[in-house]
Parts: structure tokens; sequence; C-alpha cells
């Protein structure tokens, strides 16, 4: 159970006349990534003019091995997030539409394929107007062509899928390598997280990969891989995952510090920014701001009654919009699967000295990479390490790799601790799936359950 | 005499119940105005208050439920159709386990505690897949009354299939099927058993159980409930007005709100006089007496003795 101590009131933010006050109080500290992160982007934009080559990835985190071999390195996820973020996603969802990417097709992909369309038509077919929205799809054309795919996708159908559309999309023309990442079924007797037979020889599998990956690298760039740099790269994310991890303990304390949405918030960091000291001094910042925050007793949300954890990938068109939406209803969301679970999320595994095993090691602890029974495993130990009171389940519409367990994760949360849950449906990049109601419904019935629930106690 | 009242503005009827201080129902009444109409809160409240021979100065709790809970400026406070309708089945069928309720908008399972109180529930997660919304389809589809939809479907001799998810597109079928010179019984009866899939996944979420009762206006579709029954392979309790579970969940939760503010002696006195009229003892209700039941001891409110003098 997490350790109780005395914060005074946060103070509640007034809004608009017709809007109700805003009572979450988010860490200021992570300002700081948003302009990492645009900064990080406008590099990107640049790449060509400044005669780099450009990768583009998806998935697991291979960018260390990126950033070694002094390459430019582009994430479609991470880009797809960033326009829905910004509300841009728009003509880029089209575009990809147009091409022939239905709506059903996990919104990642299709923002990005979108986008791998409007970036091959080029400015002269950006100026015909072919879907409207001249000044967002600006944006998404902004993306620099690739000079060569890499994918390395756990527990997703679509990830491959996904780069052998945009293979297309660009011709056939340009190179590509698949790293293969086996689901970790963890269903043996010995079987668990982080131990039994399948999980000391999995990863090794992979590790023969990336020693093929760095090979083609050096054959792309003709250059000799810089492993040095790669060690020192991994130093920094060893290190910056450390104060990472340390911060999010400390929101086991109750009320809570800090919530879910500022580690939804710190994502592009952890995953995807250059790995150097800046982000280091990032999550130190992270760390010592919710630190001062306990000294002082302040609290992330005003009056904290209920302590949530969301299972889902982050909903990103809505992340303000739902950082206030449950602070509303005196609810922290103090964990997530997505959060929690993901981003170098166990950095003793890293040897910067010998790092490709800890990196295969974390590309398989990809939260929809795991069996069920590690799944269990993972949901207990949060909800016991944050003295959780119910689960949010976004039912991601295009992303059923998330989705498919979370009804027995629901169940096994409810039998052996007695949490109480509830599903509304979202999407990760496709606002269009999202209905307010069903989310404030479920919500405030899950409220009204748990509070039933105490006064049985 | 103080009384409560409990309102549930739907998205397509508007519901209100009186219950007096024991918690028995007084009055109710039902409105059909059109998607959550503000006008058919009140006309449902004006009505309930007249057949109950009551004004508004005898309600000092109001608790509003249902799509619309926010619109009724009248309301003390509102909760989800979840708590309400689980309040509401439990006071109408004492001892039951599982609630179904399909609404206009959105189908529930609502599994109850032993003790009585809501313990997990489940919700349709979108749009208006499996709702009472298909049946607002098909009658417009079929030109018939949604009130003739289960003596039609009754009447089915062949099997037909209705595979939408999605009401607009059970509709297209609907048509399609019409076009294929295929019965409107057989229609309806294919309508019945997609609707009732879908609230068989519900259920199996929050897990079967016993006894099953259906609130809500579909459970008044008599042909709908022998199917979900079927489907289910449970038997499903019939209540003489399922449609107003809700506004009674509301009421009796504005009288347990009410009560948490009145003097102790005042309370017991309340619940003394509800023991004496007879009302059923939830925990007593199924038990055949038997050693070894169970359900705990029986709750018993007991008066403090009074020494006259």
């Amino acid at each position: 159970m997490p350790e109780t101590i005395e914060l005074s009131p946060t103070v509640v933010k007034p809004r608009g006349k017709d809007q109700k006050p805003d009572k979450s109080n988010r860490l200021t500290s992570t300002r700081a990534g948003g302009k990492m992160v645009s900064d990080y982007w406008e590099n990107i934009f640049t790449a060509k003019e400044r005669g780099k080559q450009v990768v583009w990835y998806n998935g697991s985190a291979l960018n260390p091995i990126f950033q070694a071999a002094g390459l430019e390195w582009c994430h479609g996820e991470a880009f797809s997030a960033r326009l829905a973020a910004m509300h841009m996603e728009g003509p880029a969802q089209q575009a990809g539409e147009e091409y022939g990417y239905v709506n059903e097709l996990c919104s990642y992909a299709r923002t990005h394929l979108g986008c791998a369309v409007l970036t091959q038509q080029g400015a002269s077919e950006k100026q015909s107007g072919i879907v409207g929205f001249a000044d967002q799809q600006e944006l998404a054309t902004k993306l620099p062509s690739p000079d060569f795919f890499v994918n390395a996708y756990a527990g997703c159908s679509t990830g491959q899928q996904w780069d052998a559309m945009t293979y297309r999309v660009f011709g056939k023309e340009l190179p590509m390598f698949n790293v293969s990442l086996p689901m970790i079924w963890g269903n043996k007797p010995d079987s668990g997280y982080l131990r039994g037979k399948e999980w000391e020889k999995t990863p090794l599998f992979v590790v023969e990969q990336l020693k093929e990956l760095i090979k083609f690298i050096e054959y792309q760039t003709k250059k000799p891989f810089d492993w040095d740099a790669l060690s020192e790269n991994m130093s920094y994310i060893k290190r910056a995952s450390e104060l990472r991890l340390e911060a999010m303990a400390l929101c086991a304390a109750a009320p809570t510090p800090a919530t879910y949405w500022d580690w939804v918030a710190s994502i592009a960091p952890i995953n995807f920014m250059p790995a150097n000291q800046a982000l280091v001094d990032y999550f130190q910042g992270v760390k010592d701001e919710i630190e001062q925050r306990l000294r002082d007793g302040v609290s992330a949300v005003a009056n904290e009654r209920y302590r949530v954890y969301f299972d889902g990938i982050m909903n990103w068109n809505k992340l303000g919009f739902l950082t206030r939406k449950f602070a509303e209803y005196d609810v922290s969301v103090v964990a997530g699967r997505y959060t929690h679970d993901s981003f170098w999320q166990e950095p003793q595994l890293i040897d910067p000295e010998n790092p490709l095993l800890g990196m295969a090691q974390h590309y398989l602890i990809c939260p929809i990479n795991h069996g069920l029974k590690i799944m269990e495993e993972l949901l207990l130990k949060r909800c016991d390490d944050f003295g959780i009171d119910g689960i949010a389940f976004h039912s991601t519409r295009t992303c059923r790799a998330m989705t498919n367990p979370q009804q027995i994760l629901a169940r096994i949360a409810e039998e052996k601790r007695g949490i109480k849950s509830f599903s509304f449906e979202g999407d990760v990049a496709d606002a269009a799936f999202y209905k307010d109601e069903t989310l404030e419904s479920g919500l405030v019935a899950m409220l009204e359950t748990i509070d039933q629930q105490r006064a049985r106690m | 005499m103080w009384h409560t009242l409990g309102v549930d503005l739907g998205s397509t009827t508007a519901k209100a119940v009186v219950v007096a201080p024991d918690g028995r129902p007084v009055s109710s009444s039902i409105v059909q105005m059109g998607a959550v109409s503000k006008k058919g809160v009140e006309r449902a409240i004006a009505a309930a208050l007249e057949d109950g021979g009551l004004t508004r100065g005898d309600i000092v709790r109001t608790v509003s439920t249902g799509y619309g809970r926010r619109l009724v400026e009248l309301a003390d406070r509102s909760f989800t159709e979840i708590s309400c309708h689980a309040r509401g089945a439990v006071a109408m069928m004492p001892g039951v386990r599982l609630v179904i309720d399909i609404g206009g908008q959105d189908s529930k399972a609502i599994a109850i505690g032993q003790d009585g109180l809501l313990d997990r529930f489940a919700i349709n997660d979108r749009c208006a897949s499996g709702t009472g919304r298909f049946f607002d389809v098909l009658s417009r589809a079929l030109e018939v009354e949604v009130t003739d939809i289960s003596d039609l479907a009754a009447a089915t001799s062949h099997e037909a299939e209705v595979s939408g998810m999605c009401a607009t597109f059970a509709e297209t079928e609907v048509i399609s099927l019409l076009a294929q010179d295929v019965a409107p019984a057989d229609i309806s009866a294919a309508v019945m058993r997609s609707v009732a899939s879908r609230t068989v996944g519900l259920v199996a979420q929050v897990r079967k159980n016993t006894p099953v009762v259906m609130t809500g206006g579909v459970a008044q579709n008599a042909s709908f409930v022998a199917e979900l029954s079927r489907q289910l392979d449970l038997s499903i309790g019939h209540l003489d007005e399922p449609q107003i579970a809700g506004a009674l969940g509301a009421a009796l939760i504005a009288r347990d709100d009410y009560l948490s503010t009145v003097p102790d002696d005042e309370r017991m006195q309340t619940e003394w006089d509800r023991q004496r009229s007879g009302s059923p003892i939830e925990s007593c209700q199924d038990c055949d007496g038997a050693a070894g039941d169970d359900r705990g001891p029986v709750p018993v409110t007991l008066m403090p003795t009074v020494t006259r003098v």
C-alpha cells in the first residue's frame, strides 16, 4: 500500500464562465520536454539540407543505434502522435485514406502512411489541394524522405505490414531491414516476468539480429559502426531511465504528486530523443519537481479521492482534456500499462559496456508482447505498488493488440484484488472514435461502485 | 410527511417516482416526449406528484439519473443509471443478483452483491450496438409501432439473419431483407437474436448469476426476453413496472441521502416503521430457513427503549 502523507490542498484553477474549474495540477518541468521534442522535429525536417541520411522506423526504440551511426531517425508512431496531439492529424489521415488505407487500420499507421504519401507527392502537389487543409498539411508533409527503413515491432500484427505499405508508397526502391521480435508467451511453468528459460533464450535471438542490423547500417552509411558511441548513448539512457523510475516510485504517495498524464508527457523524451546529458537533465528536473512537491505538500489533483490505473495507449488528441476530466471527479490517474511497462523500464538490464543484450531484452518487454500470465503479474504489481482503487480501460479502437486482453485483465483485477474497472472507447490518433458520454458514464459508474465498496468496509 | 423523488431522464422517456419515508413507492409516471426532453421531465414530475396527492413542497430530496440526468434542474444530486437501476431492481425483487438494462442509447449488465449493493457492471462501449435503438430502427423500417414488435417476432416461421453491430447498418440490412421479401415477423425475430447476442456478451463481462431480472422498456418486449433467456440459458424474472426501476432507485438513493442528515432517533423511527409496514426484509428473500444459509444475520433495527415517567 502507498505511504500516506499530509499534503495541503492543490489550488483549483478557475476557468471560463461555463467551464468547470480545473482541479488538475500538471508538472511544469515536463514543459522542457515539449521544447526538446519540438526542436528535435525541427531538426529532422532539415536533415536533407544538412546532407544527413534519414531512417524511418517503427516500433522499438532503436534510436541509440541510429544515433551512434550518425543517422537522423524518424519514428512513425511518434510523428503520428505529435500530429494528433497538435490536432493536425486530419490531412495525413485523409491522404492515407485517399491512398486506400481505411479508417479501421491502426491510426498511427494510417497517419504515418498519409505522411508518406504527402512526402512522396512532394511540394508541387502540396499546392494542388488534394486533401484541403493546406496549413495543417504543411506539417504532415515536412518529414524528409527516408533513405531506408528499419522495422522492429513487438506484439503488433500491423507493424510489419505498415512498413511494407510504406515501402510500396516509396516505389519499392528503398532498402528495408526487419528485426523479428517473438512474443514472450510466459506459459511455461518456470516462466514469469524477466525469468525462466524462455526469457533467457529469446533475447539472444534478438541480439544476433541487432548485430545483423548494425552490419546493414554500416553498408547503408558506408562507415564503420561506432560502438563507443552506442555505449555512451546507452549510459545516458540508463541514467535517464533510473531517474524516471525513481520519480514514478515517488507517486506511490497518496495523494500523488504527479500523475499518469505527466508520464505521458514524458514518453517522447525517453522513447526517441537523442541520448545525451540533456535527456538525463530532463528526468532529473522531473524528479526534483516531484520531490519538491512532496516537501511542499502539493498534490497533482485537488482533493484526491480515487486512485486509478490507465490501461491502453494514450488518446493523443485528448491529453489535456482527459487530465481535466478525471481530476474533475477527484481522480488521480496514478499509473498505466503504457507508461509504466514501456520505454526502458528495466534499467538494471542495461550494461553500457555490452549494450545489445539489454536493448534486446527491452525490445521484447513491450507491454503488448507478453502472454497473459505476465500481464497479470505486472498489472497486480502496479495496483499493489500504487494503491489502485479502479482501472480505466481505454478500448483503443484501432489497436486491438492493446485491447484484446483487457476484459480478462479486468476480471483478474476484480477477482484477485477486488479492483473495479470500466472501459471506454477511443483511439490513439483518431478522435472520431472517442465519445465523451461513454467515458463519463463509465467513469462515474465505477466511482459509485467504489463508493459502495468502501461503504461495505 | 416528507417524501423523496427520483427522476430518470432517458434518451426516449422521462420517468418519475415518489417514495414515502418507509421507502414504499407512492406514485410514478412515465412520459414519452422525444430525446432527453426537459418538458418530458417536468410532465413526469408533475404527474407523479399529482398521482400521489403531493406538491413540490413535500419533496425533501430529489435524485436524477439517466442519459439526461444533468438536465434535471430540480435534482439535488445525480447518479448513473448503473447505481439507480441496481438499487431499484433490488427493491422490486429482493435477492436479485444480475440486472440487465437495455436503454435507448446503451445497454448495461449489473452484478449485485450478496448484500444487495452494486458490485460490478459492464456497459456497451460504442455507438448504439445492441441497444434499444435497434428496436426503434426496426419499427421504423417495418412501419409498425415499437410496442407491436414483440408480437410480430413471436409469429416467425423462418430464420433470417441481421448481423450488423451498428444500428444504422442494421437498418440497411432490414431494408435489404424486406427487398428480398423476407417476412417482417422473421426480420423482427432476427433483430431480437442480434440484440440478445450483444447482451450476452455484456453479461459475460460481469458473469452470469441468478436471480436475474431485466429493467427498462425493452423488458416489456416478451419475445426479446424469451430470446435473451434462451441465449443466456437462464430464467429472467418479471417485474411489473420495469421502466421505473431507475427512477425508483434514484428516489430510494434520495431517501438514503435525506435520512443521513436527520437525527438518529428520527432515522430509527423511520426504519422501525418500514419494518412494521410489512416491507420484505431483503436478506430473507428466497431463504428457506434451512441451516447453512450463508447470507448472514438479518439486519433488524431496534427502537431504543423508552422510559416512561
